[in-house]
C-alpha cells in the first residue's frame, strides 16, 4: 500500500461497520488519462502489501484503488485493461477481484 | 468521481474511445521517440549477444506484423462502433510496435530488415500467423479475437515482460512501452469474448477446439522465443501462466 492515508470514516446505513475512506495520491501510473491515474498503481508482485482499498486486477496485474475501503460485492473497473470486476473475499479473509463479463 | 462509479455502458464507451487511447499513450510515450528516452546510450554487446538480440527482435516483428494485419482486418468485422474504434487504436499500437522493433534492428546495424526477418523467423510463429489471418479472412470474429487478443497478446506479454527484465536499457524501455499497450489488447479480447460466451455458451465448445488447435503452435512459439533469448529449460518463466488463467476464466479448458 503506497499512500492510503486514512482520512475519514464513512457512515454505513445498513448496520455494517462504517467504511474507512482514503485520500489517493498519484503514484506515477501513466497508462490512463490524468483524471483517472490515482485510481491505479503498478503491482510489486506477491510481496506488495495491498491496502483495504486495493485489489489486483487478475487480467493485467495492475492494482485497482478506491477512495473507500473495499468490501465483497463492490464493483470495480480496471481501465488499463478494460475489465469489470466484483470484489470477493477468500476463505483466509483476503480480498480479490473476479472478472465479470 | 471514481471510475468504479461509471455506468457499465459509459465505462466501455470511454475505455474503447480514441480520446482515452490518446491521453493514455501520451502519458507514457509522449516524450519517448521510438519508445525510449533519447539519451539512452547504445549498450556494449558482443557478437553473440547482438546476434541473439537481432533474432529475438526479428521474431517480435513477425508477431507485430501478424497483429497489425489481423487487427486491421478485424475493424471490418467489429460488431459495433466502440469495438471498431478500439480496434483502430490497436492497429496504431501494432504499427508502432513494428516500427520501434525495426528501428531497434536498424540501430543494431541491420540494413535489410525484411530479408533478416524472413531468414530468422521461427516456424511456429509463422504457422500461428497464417492460422490467425485465415480466421480473419474467413470473417470468424470470435476465433480471430481469441487467437489474436487472447493467445498472441498473452504470449507476447509474457515474453516481453521477461525479456524487459533482462534486456539492455534501450531494449528494456522499448519493451515496457509495448507491454503497457498490450494490457488494452488483452483486456479487450478477454472481455469481448467473455460477454459473447455469457450470451452464447454453446460457442464455448467451438472456441475450445480452436484453442486445442492453437496451443501446440503457442507452446512451440514460446519455446523458440526462449531459445532465442538464450534461456536454458530451468531458467524459463512458467509458460503462459497468464494465458492459462485467461482461458480458464473464459471456460475454454478441455
Amino acid at each position: 500500500m503506497s499512500d492510503a492515508a486514512e482520512a475519514l470514516v464513512e457512515a454505513a446505513g445498513d448496520g455494517a461497520a462504517p467504511r474507512r475512506t482514503f485520500e489517493l495520491e498519484d503514484t506515477g501510473f501513466l497508462e490512463v488519462p490524468k483524471r483517472w491515474r490515482r485510481f491505479y498503481r503498478h503491482w510489486g508482485g506477491p510481496d506488495d502489501e495491498l491496502g483495504p482499498n486495493e485489489v489486483v486486477c487478475p487480467v493485467c496485474k495492475v492494482v485497482i484503488r478506491s477512495h473507500r475501503e473495499l468490501r465483497p460485492g463492490d464493483k470495480v473497473y480496471c481501465m488499463p485493461c478494460m475489465s469489470r470486476m466484483v470484489v470477493v473475499a477468500r476463505p483466509d479473509g483476503r480480498l480479490e477481484a473476479e472478472v465479470i463479463y | 468521481m471514481e471510475p468504479h462509479e461509471l455506468d457499465q455502458d459509459d465505462f466501455i464507451a470511454q475505455v474503447q474511445s480514441f480520446e482515452f487511447w490518446f491521453e493514455a499513450v501520451e502519458g507514457y510515450l509522449g516524450d519517448k521517440p521510438y519508445g525510449r528516452d533519447a539519451e539512452v546510450p547504445e549498450p556494449p554487446l558482443d557478437d553473440l549477444e547482438r546476434d541473439a538480440l537481432v533474432t529475438t527482435l526479428c521474431n517480435y516483428c513477425v508477431g507485430e506484423a501478424a497483429a497489425l494485419e489481423a487487427s486491421s482486418g478485424l475493424v471490418r468485422l467489429a460488431p459495433n462502433h466502440h469495438a471498431q474504434i478500439f480496434l483502430a487504436t490497436q492497429v496504431a499500437d501494432e504499427a508502432r510496435h513494428l516500427e520501434v522493433f525495426l528501428h531497434r534492428l536498424a540501430e543494431l546495424g541491420i540494413t535489410d530488415a525484411r530479408a533478416e526477418v524472413e531468414r530468422r523467423a521461427n516456424p511456429g510463429l509463422l504457422a500461428f500467423k497464417e492460422r490467425l489471418l485465415r480466421f480473419v479472412d474467413a470473417g470468424d470474429w470470435e476465433a480471430a479475437v481469441f487467437a489474436q487478443n487472447v493467445v498472441l497478446e498473452s504470449m507476447e506479454d509474457t515474453v516481453f515482460r521477461f525479456h524487459a527484465s533482462v534486456a539492455d536499457p534501450k531494449t528494456q524501455q522499448v519493451l515496457e512501452g509495448v507491454v503497457a499497450d498490450e494490457r488494452r489488447h488483452l483486456g479487450f479480447g478477454e472481455n469481448d469474448l467473455g460477454r459473447r460466451l455469457a450470451r452464447h455458451p454453446e460457442d464455448r465448445e467451438r472456441l475450445a477446439a480452436v484453442r486445442a488447435e492453437l496451443d501446440p503452435l503457442v507452446l512451440r512459439s514460446f519455446e523458440e522465443a526462449y531459445e532465442a533469448l538464450g534461456l536454458g529449460r530451468d531458467d524459463r518463466p512458467s509458460l503462459g501462466r497468464d494465458y492459462l488463467h485467461s482461458v480458464e476464466r473464459l471456460g475454454l479448458t478441455a
